[in-house]
């Protein structure tokens, strides 16, 4: 259950956002969270339910994006979806791949009023 | 209403304020020449257990000071304690994984002029501690064969960020219906340049190559010195 740690942060980044804007709700919350992380959407939800109670973010929508794995491969340079998390380039068979994609946690966008 | 209804655009990361915490902890380490290895792996792997082994070899030659991370309990750093090796225990009072912050408050418990290696045993937990930078030099699994070859597989997060894997438990395999050909060949695929090492902590085989590689690792780290 590391994902209340994660909505931690994701707290820690809204309060901050919205100390610098004239906010008085947040309506949605946009997280896009790779799919080569350990981050469980159902447990963000849960996560993101205790951690709005009493705040601005309270009935607030949470959107979680959900980011396939992507990889570049090192000696071709061939770029392609990472599908099994078997890293394996289909154009030269090199194993060598660095990930592109699919490693994010961010926080993306908030919708306030 | 409407009207007032707007995105505003953040793009931040959630892991920021450990990440950066993390980022001081390296330059500890690094400041002090002291190579900083973050142990995982599930509940009974065997990760205590390797310490304890392999503790003994290492401190021969090196200082070595250990973190140890746990729910409740200071039962690992007791077994670690015995050796006379400075040992530090963090209790995560029900968190699942260490954070850079944990590990930062209990650095000056430690005398770092004379600490040549830091193992960091995290908490049990093969999903978790993935995500969260300590500040190491580099990850290091310990699955028992015990727990299946399926493992890697579907843990492919860890498996992919680590430098070194111990199967441990290689006295079992006969016992067992674990297939070692798919574990190497998954391991592998997930991470072709992953060290692995196939040991049994109960009769010691496979522990000197293993003691040999991390002795060798400081080395590297401590001549690389910036």
């Amino acid at each position: 259950m590391h994902e209340m740690s994660l909505m931690g942060g994701v707290f820690e980044v809204i309060e901050r956002t919205i100390s610098q804007h004239d906010v008085k709700r947040v309506l949605q919350v946009k997280l896009k969270v790779g799919e080569l992380t350990n981050a469980e959407p159902d447990a963000l939800d849960m996560a993101f339910e205790a951690y709005s109670k009493d705040t601005l973010c309270e009935g607030a929508e949470l959107i979680v994006e959900r980011v396939p794995v992507r990889g570049r491969c090192r000696s071709c340079r061939n770029e392609f979806p990472v599908k099994t998390m078997f890293f394996l380039c289909p154009n030269c068979q090199n194993t060598s791949i660095e990930v592109i994609q699919g490693e994010e946690l961010l926080l993306e966008s908030l919708e306030v009023e | 209403m409407d009207q007032s209804r707007r995105e505003i655009e953040v793009m931040a990361n959630l892991l920021g304020s450990n990440d950066m915490q993390a980022e001081v902890n390296r330059t500890h380490f690094r400041n002090n020449n002291c190579l900083t290895i973050n142990v995982i792996g599930s509940p009974g792997a065997g990760k205590t257990t390797l310490l304890e082994k392999t503790l003994p070899h290492l401190i021969l030659d090196l200082h070595v000071g250990v973190i140890e991370g746990d729910i409740f309990t200071s039962k690992d750093a007791d077994r670690i304690a015995v050796h006379e090796i400075p040992v530090i225990q963090i209790n995560t009072g029900g968190g699942c994984h260490l954070d850079s912050k944990m590990v930062s408050k209990v650095l000056p418990e430690f005398d770092w002029k004379a600490t040549d290696l830091m193992i960091i045993e995290n908490v049990g937990n093969l999903v978790c501690p993935a995500d969260f930078d300590l500040g190491e030099a580099f990850k290091v699994i310990v699955l028992s064969i015990v727990e299946g070859d399926d493992k890697p597989s579907k843990y492919p997060v860890i498996f992919r960020n680590a430098k070194a894997v111990v199967l441990n438990k290689m006295d079992f395999e006969l016992l067992t219906d674990v297939n070692m050909e798919t574990m190497r060949h998954d391991i592998r695929a997930i991470n072709p340049e992953i060290e692995i090492f196939e040991v049994s902590c109960r009769n010691g085989n496979g522990l000197k190559a293993w003691t040999s590689w991390l002795r060798q690792e400081v080395t590297t780290y401590q001549a690389n010195r910036g």
